[in-house]
């Protein structure tokens, strides 16, 4: 007898999961559906099939340049975001030192602050020293927001590498650099892909803590908002929101199996070796 | 870990000059993410604070020295009612998303087996793409002229012109808008408890006679309550300060305290009243940490 769970049980935890399953899609695939519906109200009945609302958005020049203005905010927070996140995680999984607690604490404390409050702390930071409010102060706040994701991405896979590969290249005379190039970055790569999608989707998507530090230009999310009040702009709103969605739900879970194939690939390859030196 | 212990050994080795090297290292290595988080993290909240107060003042309007903003919120305004009006809701979703992912987070470490990985991540997915997004398709679902009234119109179940008043611009829509954009989130960190629960001990649980219902009463859910925990304050802290879901499908009735926050910044311009209720909400969170911070073992819910 199976201790967790009876068969019936196990029917019925099946069923669950796939009506789970069909709520969680569900509004994604109604979202898709209408985005191809021809009327002006996004609601029943069913006018035919168009791909009108697709022309008009991609006609929209303030809708593109937003999406391009949270593209190249997106861009620079994940490179900064990644740069930032990589000796991060290697101080938390390589060194002991005091205040070792405190460190991590302090890293991952952005993941618990209401993100209303810390929009509104850089508001008043900025305004108190007097940077004027501009794509930049978006991305200073960004990082700030994805910097635990990221770290919290790359330190797994760095646990996964073998300390004794970074000091073998010491024993053998290269510096610190020179290991870090040819050992731990390579092997740490498809963690710092997965870390720097994460960081890009995190920054293309947040509109709280934008939403009180952009300048003039409208990243996509602030753009988005603003329109979702008018009715008429309701339809190619949708079809730009298909298309984001799609795109983001590609990313991620192309990123995520290629991060796990490559986890596998790591223990495979440090097995092989250790049965070669046994 | 062994493999530092290892680092270490071989740093005393080399002497106390290897060692202050690599000491000098950890410094190089954390300073610049540390200095960063200092600069526009610590340091800004602490100012939300110094503000609220008056330490700093920024426009005309701002007092001087003075607990006023405070005083406003905490005895002469209606704002202390919405923080708690915004307690229960969040109380509400959590509870209402761990009661959801728990089965799944079960189902998926205890029936799933070698596929438990790929379909984790089918539940994963949503939550990784764009939340304002997903908000979106709910208004899209909910409004008056929306899907699912629209539907209801054209099989005759409701009047044309006619729309179902809990539907949308309600506590209902917030809940469910809420619950859906958590539960995927939920599910990890109770799925990560129980996927780390030793097997034998619901054997022999069973073996000593014990029904399912009982081993999953004395053994299962005390063992995975962690998890159920962390997962709980992850989602309470960041819908205190909602105010994404409750401005696009909850209606002036349901708005929560980042509503109110956010219109005393960006509606009525009292900066400092905003900054008092931020802080307020940050020394919240705070105690909720001190409280429970042992739970949110964040590093094994990333794995």
């Amino acid at each position: 007898m199976n201790p967790a769970v009876s068969n019936g049980g196990r029917r019925g935890l099946w069923a669950f999961f796939w009506l789970l399953v069909v709520f969680l899609y569900a509004p994604i695939v109604i979202l898709v559906v209408f985005s191809f519906n021809d009327r002006i109200l996004v609601s029943f009945p069913w006018q035919g099939f168009t791909t009108r609302w697709y022309h008009e958005f991609l006609r929209n020049s303030a809708m593109i340049s937003a999406l391009k203005a949270s593209g190249y905010v997106a861009l620079v927070t994940a490179v900064a975001t990644v740069v930032l996140a990589i000796p991060a995680s290697i101080v938390l999984v390589r060194r002991r030192f005091f205040g070792k607690g405190l460190v991590s604490g302090v890293l991952l404390a952005p993941l618990v602050i209401p993100l209303i409050v810390f929009g509104l702390a850089l508001l008043i930071l900025f305004n108190t020293i007097g940077i004027p409010l501009s794509p930049l102060t978006i991305m200073i706040g960004h990082v700030v927001v994805a910097l635990p994701f990221a770290i919290l991405t790359l330190v797994p896979r760095l646990e996964r590498i073998p300390a004794w590969l970074e000091e073998a290249s010491r024993d053998l005379g290269a510096n610190a650099l020179t290991t870090f190039r040819s050992i731990t970055f390579p092997l740490l790569l498809p963690a710092v892909v997965s870390s720097f999608l994460i960081s890009f989707t995190i920054s293309f998507d947040e509109v709280v803590v934008a939403s009180f530090i952009a300048g003039d230009q409208p990243t996509f999310p602030i753009y988005l908002y603003s329109q979702l009040r008018l009715p008429r702009q309701l339809p190619q709103v949708i079809a730009v929101a298909v298309v984001v969605l799609i795109v983001s739900v590609i990313v991620v879970v192309a990123s995520e199996v290629g991060r796990r194939i490559a986890d596998r690939r790591l223990e495979r390859q440090i097995a092989d070796f250790e049965e070669s030196v046994a | 870990m062994a493999t530092e212990a290892a680092v270490d050994a071989t740093a005393t080795k080399g002497g106390r000059r290897a060692r202050y090297h690599r000491r000098l290292g950890t410094l190089g290595l954390a300073s610049p993410s540390l200095g960063y988080l200092v600069v526009f993290f610590l340091i800004p909240v602490v100012t939300v604070v110094a503000y609220s107060v008056g330490l700093i003042t920024l426009t005309p309007r701002d007092d001087y020295l003075s607990f006023q903003p405070w005083r406003d919120f905490l005895f002469g305004s209606i704002y202390l009612r919405v923080f708690w009006r915004s307690v229960q809701m969040a109380l509400a979703v959590a509870v209402i998303s761990v009661v959801l992912a728990y089965p799944v987070a079960y189902f998926l470490a205890m029936v799933a087996g070698l596929r438990k990985y790929t379909l984790l991540l089918v539940i994963i997915a949503p939550f990784l793409t764009s939340y304002l997004l997903r908000v979106l398709a709910w208004r899209v679902i909910l409004q008056e002229t929306g899907v699912v009234t629209s539907f209801l119109q054209g099989i005759g179940l409701v009047g044309e012109g006619e729309s179902i008043g809990w539907l949308f611009n309600s506590r209902f829509a917030v809940y469910l808008v809420l619950a859906y954009a958590w539960v995927p989130f939920v599910a990890l960190p109770i799925f990560v408890t129980l996927e780390t629960l030793d097997q034998a001990l619901l054997e022999a649980s069973s073996d000593l006679g014990a029904s399912r219902w009982r081993t999953f009463r004395t053994i299962t859910l005390p063992l995975s309550l962690p998890g159920v925990i962390a997962a709980f304050i992850f989602v309470f802290i960041p819908t205190l300060g909602e105010y994404v879901t409750p401005s696009l499908v909850g209606g002036v009735n349901n708005f929560m305290f980042g509503n109110a926050i956010q219109g005393a910044f960006l509606l009525g311009r009292d900066w400092q009243f905003g900054s008092a209720m931020g802080a307020f909400l940050v020394l919240a969170v705070g105690v909720l940490i001190v409280l429970f911070g042992r739970y949110l073992n964040v590093q094994a819910v990333a794995e």
